[in-house]
Order: structure tokens, then C-alpha cells, then sequence
């Protein structure tokens, strides 16, 4: 379609200016602080060139940071995956009685904040008097310190997060499952195909293109929810075990006062949320199926 | 099952909002002695978080209105035209979906303090409009990328119509496309006005006048600080308080949802 | 649809208006204004007015502007960086912003010693005359190791083991006052189901072991440790505090790691009140915290100081701290108000919250209870006072984290002492290099 070029100016200037003053430019400005040792408070700004970076290699919690964000990363985005579309496939294909509840009730982990899931969590995850420690003591299974035990913390926060972002995918395949044409399934059913069939080879495909942008969601949202988690059930403890990428950017640039080291972490999880979405994007490329 | 996983936890917090403070030592699954509504008067009156509910309602109501205002035309020209720059500024905008506030806030604070004093002003902080702002920008990549795919899967020959007729394209955008995205449009509200309504990091460090804060900021003045005796109730009862504004909007506009957030969705 | 966006335009521009309106009431600095932040901690912000208060009585040209804010890093901490500082500051280190902290290796903070001979506003002494010997010759006070004072010393506690006196009481068991006697009493416990010991975070490790250093090597040694002395953490006195930490984990109640992020510590603090627990360290301030809580019958609050590893037995000293910004703008003001902090007047009106100002013949005048507190010197334990030299920041490098933080891996067996030691050693190493 043609159309004239101040329409289309005045249609994405005032979007675009507003993008570039307020996100571009202070990204910038992170790329450019993550070059200087700087405090954040005096006017003593040292150049480093790529001194930040090469310090973070030798780093070890940052390198466990890294591995925690990733480890949530993976077995949040599958678990939750996995959950959300066959929840959402269950509420939209059988006759589910009170289909409308459901969906309220799912979505509400999504709207707490991260306080009152921390709170909840904790109250779970009490090592004597706890909920988790309640039900293993009735199959007869030792207690766990699920916030205690340095290899354990980390699945703690996964479940947590599993909770939390379940109910959020779920109504967002829900939706594009019920643009699915009725008259698919018919057809599948008259060939007498199982609902296991016909939710791969009727569903799926169809829904292929959302299931992948959402892909980028999970890696965008994982970053941010597991520090919003961590800081507020366990600060990264016990003994930096529960350390995620912007919990450790934090601890770095505002209380070991290295503001340029701290933003030398923000590249680096720029650099690395936008290459990995972009592989993933790469990977789970296929034809997309036309009506 | 599943429901009940999320149904009792939820429970919970209402519950913990009715006790008293001494009942929090004992068993936190016990149900409240009574119900202590005083907590709610408390953190109504005196934790402020009266002023900070009219705060937070007026910013989030307001940065809502500057996103639409800015994301829906720029989000159809992207989508319905292509022009030259088109593909910089969409990659532009994809780029934007990876940036996180957590880092870009203090780039942000210094530059509007830059700002202020090299206009001579106080201006641009402690200003429920500049936080509007912000927050509207910081959700611009997300928003236009959710409209800009739902204007994809619009036919075009209600716009082709629109043109033989000669209507201006201003006018098509206005009157028959956004009605027609209508859905889409309920979904990024939502989305947005969890979202706003939550931010607690940029309110924090942008708002320094105490009149000025917004709910997630105050509620943190209701917090457990190291060192200090605690005030469970009143906490329970303002994150109820915070909470229960997001519950209502989302049971209202729940079955609207579903409808507009076909992301990348099917080709009509 | 047209309706909801010509809706939504018209309250947009009315509330664009309205947010004009609300921001016009900017305030206006006078010459005259001094600008006080303080931390409102355990002790609340009720004291901080009245002192203010009293301060604009005996100055009549100033007009104090009180900020108290649990979360006080939070609220002036972006007001800083944009330019906008406090005239005093009342902020302890050691806190998890670690703001103190920050101004100290920025080198912000303006030389306090002159103020040390001022005369204490409304009295005829001088600052120094009044403040208890010893407590501005710390590197609390003093970080630069430059005989100047940068940080005024504040409410100051004791720091040890709090204990149910009552449960001691009953079951016949004395309270220990070497290492030996306390495992031995430990076993004991252990015996009947009582683990002796646990703590509230890995960070009340500091005064612990604070403590423990200077009864395992003296005061002398203690000041090597915390200057990064080289070779320091090699030696056998540092060994033996070490060693003791890991011992201590065999003794410890077992939910006390799980218990020690986030909020959950109060259930830590919860075990003693219920005697499940004997020992744990903690400040004054404990008894405030759980003062809701529930609590063994006849329980009665106990404190000690940490058994004596050679000779003597020491208990650390915590106090908070006062400061004035390099930046502050009306600096003569603000130096006035630090010193009649030290006034009887401002003690008594903090003595009566419970806070402890560090000032000669203050001890006559506090409650029973703290009475019991503050008596641990006169009871034969040693005073040790300060924390670790300031440094330049060093990257992915903390002290805190590498002493403090760890012991939790050390309770769950995760660390051996060895490499806990040479992890120490380490990053004292990397911070001798950056010493101010």
C-alpha cells in the first residue's frame, strides 16, 4: 500500500523518539560505563578499557551466577512448556465445567508480586513445619532443606518460578488454540485419530509460530522473575548459592560500590539473552502451515 | 489438582492479612483468631498507602494512555506498510524486547538529573508525568511487537475498502483499524497495567519525595527490616491492598483476553 | 471505539494538567535548613524527632528537615547521585546496601575531628571530653588509618551469645567461659536433644568472629587481621578461630542454614526463645525484635561473652555511625548537630528508646535489662572495637562474602576449612594491594 511519507512520520516518530531517548541511549550509556571503574557516587571516573569483562572470568560467583541463570533458564522454560500446553489444551478441547474459573485461577500466580510469592514459598518450603516437608514425611522421605542445601536452592526457585509463570503461558496458547478451526478436529476425529495424534499433528503445528515467539518470552522473563525471586526469598544465599545474573549485577554495582563492573554484567546478559533467542529463533525455524 | 496448588497459597495471603502479629510465630497454615481488620485501617492510614493508591492509579492510568497513544499507529504503519527504515525500526524495537530496566534505570536518573540542572530545574523528577513517561517508552518494544502481530492478522480488504472510498489513511487507522484490534488492545492493557502497577525499581529510584511514591513503593516501608520488629499484618494487608486492584481488572477483562493474544498467531 | 480513545485522550490531557499542578510545590532551600537522615531501626523514629527538636531550641537559626526511613540507602541513595545530599547522615556499615561502605572507599565523607574538640552545644565540655576512650581510634571511626575521624560512633552494644538464663538455670548447667567447657556442655545438651548453638544469618558471623580473633591473638593481632596483614590468616591464632567456626557445625541446629536467607531468620532467633537452641550471637537489639514472640515458660534473657580461646575473653563492640557528606551544603550546621548528639540532653532522650549513646556515665542511667548488657566489660570481658581497613572497590571482591557469607557452606559441609582459609587468603591478598 502507498501511502504519504508524513503520515508515516507521524505515525512512528513519536514512538521512535521516545525508544531511542529513554531505552536507547541509557543502553548505550551501560555499554560505555562497563568500559570505567567507577564507585557511583564521586566524580572519579578511571577508563579500563576491557578490564571489567576479563575480571568477570575469573569471577566465580558471577561464573555461578551464570550457571544458575541458565540452569533456570532451561528447566523453567521446558517444565513450564510442557505444563502450560497441556493445561491449555485440556481446558480448550475436553468440557471442562467451569472453564471461566479455571482461567482466573491460573493467571493469578502472574499477578502476585514477588513479596507475597517469596512469603507463600517460604512458608512452603519450612524445613520443619513446612508444607514440602509435611507431605514427604507422609511417604516417609527425610526432611530437605529446600533453602538450606546449596544443590537444592536453586530447584526451589525453579518451582517457584514454574508456579508463578505456568498460568500466564497457559492463556496464551489457550487463545491461539481456540483460533484452531473446529472443523480440523472433526476431520481428525472421523479418521478416528487419538487426542495424542491430534494434539501433534492438529494443535501443534498450528499453534507453531506462537509457541516460538513465546520461546523468546521465557528467556527474556526467566532473567527477570528468578531475581525478583531470589532477592526476595533468599538474597542469593545461603552463601551466594542462589545467584542469578541481575542479583549478582546488583550486589556489584550498588553494594561492592563497582557501578562500571555491575554494568559490564548488564552487557553481558544483554549480549547474552538477545544471541540466545536468536539461536533458539534459528532452531525451532519451520514451515509455518497456512490455512 | 493444579488449581488447588494456586487456589491455597492465594488463600493464604488473605488470611495472613487478618492476623495478628503475635500469631505469626505460631504455625503459618493456622487460620487467623479473628478477623483483625485493623491492619487494613493501619496501612490505609497510617503507612499512607491511601495517598500511594491515588498515586500509583494516576500514574499507571496515565502511562497507559501515552503507550496507546503512541504504540497503536506506530505498531499498524509498521505492520500494514513498508516504506524504507521499516525493517531498522522494527529490528530496532525486537533489539528493545532484550533490554532490561534494571540496568538502564540509573542511566536514565542521571541523564533527567542532567537535565534538571542544566535547565535550572526540578522538573523532571518527582514527576508522576516523566515516570508516565518512562514507564510508556520502557514498554514500548513489547506492546508494538504484541499489536504490530494482531494488525498482521487482519485482513486488508476492510482498508482497501476504506481507500476507494477515500478515506484519509488516518482516518482508516482510527476508525476502522484499532476498533478491529480491539481485543489486542485489552490484552496489552492488561499486560501493561500489571506491570506499571508492580514497577517498583524505577518509582523508587525517580520518586524521592515521600508524597510522590507509588504502592510497591511504599509497601516497602511496611517490610521487615533487618533488625527491627516486624509488622506482619500490616504488611499482609497493604500487599492485599496492592494485589486486590490487578485481581479485579483481570476477572473483568479475562474472557476478552484470550481472544487478543494471538502472538504471531494463525493467518486469518 | 472512538468513545474509549477520546476518552481515554481527554484524561490524559487532564491529567497531564493535574500532574503540573501536583509538582509545584518544590521546595525552596533556605541557608538555614540542615538536612538529617537517619536510619529508623529497631530503636524507631520517634527519638530522632525529639532530638531535633531539642537541637532547634538551643540553635535558633536552623531548621532541621528529618528523613528516617527503614529503607534510608533506598530513599538517599539516588538522591545523592543526582546531587542532592543529606547535611548528616546516620547510617551504620555493615548494612546489605553497604552505602557507608561506599562513601568510605569514595572518599566522600568530610574529616569529623574537629568536631571531636568542639564544645557540646548547650554544655561547657568538649565532644572528646565526653566520648568513652577508645571509641574514635577504630577503623570504624577512622578508615584511612590517617589519625583523622571520619565516622562518628553511635549507639553503641555489646555483642555476644543470648541464651535462656532460665533454661540454664533449671537444668544445673554453668555457662562456659573457655572453648572446652563449651563442647563439653554441648555434649551435654546434644544428650537431651538441645543443640547448643545457632544463628540468626551468616552475617552475625562478623562480631563473632571479630570476637574471637582478638581472644585468640589480642588486640594486636586483631588490627593485622583486619589491615590485611600478610601471612595473617597463616598463623596458628587465625587457625584456631577458624577451627572453632567448623567445629561449631556439628553442634548447630540442622534448619538453621535453610532458616537463614531472606525473612526466615527470625525462626532461628525463634529456636532459642523456644529452647531447642542454647546459643546464639546477636546484638541488644534481639530483645526488641522477638518482643512479640512466643517463648519457653519462665524463659529470661542470658548474655554472654564469647568463651576465651587463650587468656581473655572479649566481646566486640557494634556501633553505629554519623557522617557528613563531602557534598553537604550547609556543613557548620551539621557539624553543631554532631556534637549535641553527644549532649545529656540527646543521651537521655536516646537512653529512654533504648539506644545507647557511647558517653561516659551513661551506664547508671539504662533499664535493668540492658543494665545486664552493658555490664559484660565491668564482668571481666575485653572491649574490641572496629572492622576491616578501607579499601578502593575491587571488582567481584568482598571480604564479607568470603569470611561471613561462606560460613553457611562451611554448616552444610559444602567448604573445608582449608579452603575456606585459603579463599580468605586470597582476597585479603587482593585487598592489601587496594588499601587507601
Amino acid at each position: 500500500m502507498k501511502t504519504s511519507k508524513s503520515f508515516l512520520f507521524f505515525c512512528t516518530f513519536p514512538a521512535l523518539a521516545l525508544f531511542l531517548i529513554f531505552m536507547a541511549y541509557p543502553t548505550i550509556s551501560v555499554f560505555v560505563m562497563s568500559l570505567y571503574k567507577w564507585g557511583g557516587y564521586s566524580a572519579a571516573k578511571t577508563f579500563v578499557g576491557l578490564n571489567n569483562f576479563r575480571a568477570l572470568m575469573e569471577d566465580d560467583r558471577f561464573i555461578g551466577s551464570f550457571r544458575n541463570s541458565v540452569i533456570l533458564l532451561v528447566l523453567v522454560s521446558i517444565v513450564t512448556l510442557f505444563l502450560a500446553l497441556w493445561c491449555a489444551n485440556a481446558l480448550t478441547r475436553e468440557k471442562i465445567r467451569a472453564k471461566g474459573l479455571f482461567r482466573v485461577i491460573f493467571y493469578i500466580p502472574n499477578i502476585l508480586s514477588a513479596v507475597v510469592i517469596a512469603a507463600i514459598f517460604s512458608a512452603i518450603y519450612d524445613p520443619s513445619r513446612g508444607l514440602a516437608n509435611s507431605l514427604l514425611s507422609l511417604v516417609g522421605i527425610e526432611p530437605v532443606m529446600w533453602l538450606g542445601n546449596r544443590s537444592v536452592v536453586i530447584y526451589s526457585i525453579a518451582i517457584a518460578m514454574i508456579w508463578q509463570a505456568t498460568g500466564y503461558y497457559m492463556v496464551m496458547y489457550m487463545s491461539s488454540m481456540s483460533a484452531v478451526p473446529h472443523s480440523l478436529y472433526e476431520a481428525a476425529d472421523i479418521e478416528g485419530a487419538s487426542r495424542k495424534t491430534k494434539f501433534f499433528s492438529v494443535t501443534l503445528p498450528l499453534i507453531w509460530t506462537n509457541v516460538r515467539t513465546t520461546l523468546t518470552f521465557f528467556i527474556i522473563s526467566s532473567i527477570n522473575i528468578s531475581f525478583l525471586l531470589v532477592r526476595a526469598m533468599t538474597g542469593g544465599g545461603p552463601d551466594g548459592a542462589s545467584e542469578v545474573f541481575l542479583s549478582y549485577m546488583y550486589e556489584q554495582a550498588y553494594t561492592n560500590s563497582s557501578y562500571g563492573y555491575g554494568m559490564a554484567i548488564g552487557v553481558v546478559i544483554f549480549v547474552f539473552s538477545f544471541a540466545l533467542s536468536a539461536l533458539v529463533n534459528l532452531a525451532t525455524r519451520r514451515e509455518i502451515v497456512e490455512l | 489438582m493444579l488449581a488447588i496448588s494456586v487456589a491455597v497459597p492465594v488463600a493464604w495471603v488473605f488470611m495472613a492479612s487478618l492476623k495478628q502479629n503475635s500469631e505469626f510465630y505460631e504455625s503459618p497454615w493456622k487460620l487467623p483468631e479473628g478477623f483483625n481488620f485493623k491492619n487494613f485501617t493501619d496501612a490505609w492510614y497510617d503507612a499512607n498507602m491511601g495517598t500511594y493508591f491515588i498515586n500509583s492509579v494516576f500514574v499507571t492510568l496515565m502511562a497507559i494512555a501515552i503507550l496507546l497513544a503512541v504504540a497503536l499507529p506506530c505498531a499498524y504503519v509498521l505492520s500494514r506498510f513498508s516504506f524504507r527504515g521499516r525493517g531498522i525500526i522494527k529490528a530496532l524495537f525486537m533489539g528493545g524486547l532484550f533490554i532490561n530496566v534494571s540496568y538502564i534505570v540509573v542511566p536514565i536518573f542521571l541523564m533527567l538529573v542532567g537535565l534538571n540542572r542544566s535547565l535550572q530545574v526540578t522538573f523532571f523528577l518527582n514527576n508522576h508525568f516523566v515516570l508516565a513517561l518512562v514507564y510508556a517508552s520502557t514498554a514500548l518494544p513489547f506492546t508494538i511487537y504484541l499489536l504490530q502481530s494482531y494488525f498482521a492478522t487482519l485482513p486488508r480488504a476492510y482498508e482497501e475498502a476504506a481507500y476507494v472510498d477515500g478515506c484519509s489513511p488516518f482516518r482508516t487507522m482510527l476508525q476502522i483499524m484499532v476498533p478491529m484490534a480491539r481485543p489486542s488492545i485489552i490484552t496489552v492493557i492488561l499486560f501493561n497495567f500489571l506491570s506499571f502497577w508492580n514497577e517498583y525499581i524505577i518509582a523508587l529510584t525517580f520518586m524521592t519525595d515521600d508524597v510522590m511514591k507509588t504502592l510497591p513503593v511504599g509497601l516497602m516501608n511496611l517490610m521487615k527490616a533487618q533488625n527491627a520488629a516486624a509488622q506482619y499484618g500490616k504488611m499482609y494487608a497493604g500487599l492485599v491492598i496492592v494485589m486486590l486492584p490487578t485481581l479485579i481488572l483481570y476477572i473483568l477483562v479475562q474472557k476478552k483476553l484470550t481472544e487478543g493474544m494471538t502472538v504471531g498467531g494463525i493467518k486469518g | 471505539m472512538k468513545k474509549i480513545i477520546s476518552i481515554i485522550l481527554c484524561a490524559f490531557i487532564c491529567l497531564s494538567a493535574l500532574a503540573s499542578c501536583r509538582n509545584r510545590n518544590a521546595d525552596n532551600n533556605s541557608s538555614a535548613t540542615l538536612k538529617v537522615a537517619v536510619l529508623e531501626s529497631a530503636y524507631g523514629s520517634e527519638m530522632w524527632e525529639k532530638v531535633c527538636d531539642e537541637f532547634e531550641k538551643v540553635s535558633e537559626d536552623v531548621n532541621v528537615e528529618l528523613t528516617a526511613d527503614k529503607n534510608l540507602e533506598d530513599v538517599i541513595g539516588s538522591k545523592m547521585k543526582g546531587g542532592d545530599y543529606p547535611d548528616v547522615v546516620h547510617l551504620a556499615t555493615g548494612r546489605e546496601a553497604a552505602l557507608t561502605e561506599t562513601m568510605i572507599k569514595e572518599g566522600a565523607l568530610t574529616d569529623l575531628s574537629d568536631v571531636l574538640d568542639m564544645k557540646v552545644p548547650g554544655e561547657e565540655v568538649t565532644v572528646s571530653e565526653k566520648i568513652i576512650p577508645g571509641f574514635t581510634d577504630t577503623l570504624a571511626t577512622n578508615p584511612y588509618q590517617n589519625k583523622k575521624t571520619y565516622l562518628a560512633p553511635m549507639f553503641y552494644s555489646p555483642c555476644g551469645l543470648f541464651y535462656d538464663a532460665n533454661l540454664l538455670r533449671e537444668k544445673g548447667w554453668e555457662l562456659p567461659t573457655t572453648w572446652d567447657e563449651m563442647w563439653a556442655l554441648g555434649d551435654k545438651a546434644m544428650a537431651e536433644g538441645i543443640y547448643l548453638f545457632t544463628y540468626p544469618t551468616a552475617g552475625y558471623f562478623d562480631a563473632f568472629i571479630y570476637s574471637l580473633l582478638a581472644s585468640s591473638g589480642g588486640v594486636d593481632f586483631y588490627n593485622d587481621v583486619m589491615n590485611y596483614r600478610e601471612g595473617v590468616w597463616d598463623t596458628s591464632e587465625a587457625k584456631a578461630v577458624l577451627d572453632i567456626v567448623a567445629k561449631l557445625k556439628d553442634y548447630t541446629e540442622p534448619t538453621t542454614v535453610a532458616n537463614s536467607t531472606g525473612d526466615n531468620y527470625l525462626k532461628n532467633q525463634q529456636l532459642v526463645l523456644d529452647g531447642k537452641a542454647i546459643f546464639m550471637p546477636n546484638g541488644t537489639w534481639v530483645v526488641e525484635e522477638m518482643a512479640d514472640a512466643p517463648r519457653a515458660d519462665g524463659f529470661e534473657w542470658g548474655f554472654t561473652a564469647l568463651p576465651a580461646i587463650k587468656d581473655d575473653r572479649y566481646s566486640f563492640t557494634f556501633f553505629e555511625q554519623c557522617w557528613i557528606p563531602q557534598e553537604a551544603k550547609n556543613k557548620e550546621a551539621a557539624r553543631e548537630f554532631v556534637a549535641f548528639l553527644y549532649s545529656d540532653k540527646a543521651a537521655q532522650i536516646f537512653a529512654e528508646y533504648g539506644a545507647v549513646q557511647p558517653i561516659l556515665n551513661m551506664t547508671d542511667k539504662l533499664s535493668e535489662e540492658n543494665k545486664l548488657f552493658y555490664s559484660v566489660y565491668e564482668n571481666g570481658a575485653k572491649a574490641v572495637m572496629g572492622g576491616f581497613a578501607a579499601t578502593e572497590a575491587v571488582e567481584g571482591v568482598s571480604i564479607y562474602n568470603t569470611l561471613f557469607e561462606a560460613v553457611n557452606s562451611i554448616m552444610t559441609g559444602d567448604k573445608t576449612v582449608d579452603q575456606w582459609r585459603s579463599e580468605i587468603i586470597s582476597v585479603s591478598d587482593k585487598l592489601r594491594n587496594n588499601l587507601k
